[in-house]
């Protein structure tokens, strides 16, 4: 079963998200913050990380800088409802943004594409 | 005018100049008498009219930020010139820079601040004068997304080097790293064209690439990993020295080794040293705490005062000893009936009476005893002191004897 990591502050959204890609038949982590994502990353790794910008304790761009030094190979999502994001040269790294939302269809998307991507790898 | 940055690489260990490098890193290395060798580097890029400047540091960096503080700080803060030293903070990732792309990479929130046009990437190990102005001109007038830095160099060189393969129009169409079986220039087969380690980026390129060499297997070396990848990809040229070489006479020097180190001090000797620091269109700028000026005293029959055939700078006295072709740094102190020959001695250097000292490097603060023989009897001087292959002493700094 694939692993994926929910980095999301806002608790109604995480469980959202959570629920939601379990029916999917994913298996799902949760971090509160991007410190709690890099302590998730070094109990076990998933094999996707979807990733707040805006959150307390440590911001989705400091985390995913951190990410992709540590974890290469981990595709990310950057999920955001700020546009102003893209002006940061950090979110260039990652794989792929989606705005935020709670019709989860094109999040869906981006997560079968990347991980089918990743089997190539 | 774009807006160019400058991110200078200070952060080498340069361990084959031990014991130079053990209280400093390369950089921070003295030369010329009253140089460091990073003054090369930053006077180009002030001469240049590139005026913003980040310093990469990271190893034994406490010499480099006090040089940097006190001999640089020489900026208009208000026209938006800047020197700053960056140490190594650790922001990404947990560990020392892997790499000298990933040295860029970990500061990549400077380029973020800065946004410039043009990111001009150097290293501050390097002597040469040059004018990046030629090269950022070139970058331009090609439409690069990266322009290299290239000189000849011998081909028996070339497991020292990056070795570049451009077309006609200076293309990159090839690089390889340290090779044994170099590609040399076409029509010269005995040469070879050399990464200087200097490189002119489109800020954008420069970050999109830099992400892609972290996400992927990498030493994360713009050599070895970030010139291959771009390769038939970016727009990536070659810019030859020749063209931006405002000595004009080629000169360029990695002082990699202790005999590398000994003899571009001691060329400065010569009668026209390749490497011109009288240059007045180009002069290297440091720091040089104030000092009352040289001075040779004692003029009797058996006990005279002389320096010949040398460099002799600010705060030196030369009292009753002979210095021949050597290298003396400021505040050094030579007294009665001592000999230096072909030497370099260092800032604060005291010799004591009778003392001789020939081929040998004796750095900072560090007092010789009356009598002392050093640079006679290598076998001896090996106990105790560095003695490289073509036996050139060292003695380490501050070392009391």
């Amino acid at each position: 079963m694939k692993k994926i990591l929910v980095v999301e502050d806002e608790e109604s959204l995480r469980l959202l998200y959570e629920e939601e890609l379990k029916a999917e038949g994913y298996d799902v982590l949760t971090a509160r913050n991007g410190r709690e994502a890099i302590r998730q990353l070094e109990a076990g790794k998933p094999d996707l990380i979807i990733l707040d910008i805006v959150m307390p304790v440590m911001d989705g761009m400091e985390a995913l800088g951190r990410i992709v030094s540590q974890e290469r190979r981990i595709p990310v999502i950057l999920n955001t409802s700020y546009s102003g994001y893209r002006q940061d040269f950090m979110s260039w790294a990652a794989d792929a943004y989606v705005a935020k939302s709670h019709d989860l269809t094109e999040l869906k998307k981006k997560i079968r594409e990347l991980l089918e991507k990743g089997k190539g790898r | 005018m774009k807006k160019v940055l400058a991110m200078v690489l200070a952060g080498g260990r340069g361990e084959r100049l031990y014991p130079l490098t053990r209280d400093r890193a390369k950089p921070a290395v003295p030369f010329g008498a009253i140089y460091r060798i990073i003054d090369f580097t930053l006077s180009n890029c002030l001469h240049s009219g590139v005026r913003r400047i980040y310093v990469l540091t990271q190893y034994k960096s406490t010499s480099l930020h006090r040089h940097i503080q006190f001999g640089w700080n020489i900026l208009s803060a208000p026209l938006g010139e800047f020197i700053e030293a960056v140490p190594a903070q650790q922001r990404i990732d947990e560990h020392w820079y892997q790499g000298t792309a990933d040295a860029i990479f970990q500061n990549i929130h400077i380029l973020q601040e800065e946004r410039p046009d043009l990111v001009l990437v150097l290293s501050g190990d390097h002597i040469y004068k040059m004018d990046y102005r030629k090269m950022i001109a070139f970058h331009l007038e090609k439409g690069a997304d990266l322009t290299v830095g290239v000189i000849r160099m011998d081909r028996k060189l070339s497991r020292e080097f990056g070795v570049i393969e451009a077309d006609g129009d200076w293309k990159l169409v090839g690089f390889q790293e340290k090779p044994d079986e170099p590609k040399t220039i076409h029509g010269d087969p005995g040469g070879i064209m050399a990464s200087m380690g200097i490189y002119v980026f489109n800020t954008e390129i420069l970050v999109r690439r830099l992400i892609e060499d972290t996400r992927s297997d990498s030493s994360h070396d713009f050599g070895k990993d970030i010139i291959p990848m771009m390769i038939g990809r970016d727009r990536v040229f070659a810019f030859d020295f020749r063209r931006g070489d405002c000595g004009g006479t080629g000169y360029w020097r990695d002082v990699g080794t202790i005999d590398a180190y000994y003899e571009a001090n001691t060329d400065l000797i010569s009668v026209t040293p390749q490497l011109n620091l009288y240059d007045a269109q180009w002069p290297i700028l440091t720091y040089q705490p104030p000092s009352p000026p040289a001075k040779t005293v004692w003029i009797e029959e058996r006990r005279v005062g002389t320096a010949l055939n040398s460099i002799i700078s600010n705060g030196c006295i030369i009292s009753g000893g002979n210095v021949k072709r050597s290298i003396l740094s400021p505040r050094v102190t030579i007294h009665s009936f001592a000999e230096i020959e072909d030497s370099i001695l260092l800032e604060g250097v005291d010799v004591g009476r009778n003392a001789k000292i020939k081929r040998t490097i004796i750095d900072k603060e560090v007092e010789i005893p009356p009598g002392m023989e050093i640079g006679y009897h290598l076998d001896e001087d090996a106990k105790r002191f560095t003695v490289t292959a073509s036996g050139i002493v060292v003695v380490p700094k501050g070392i009391r004897l």
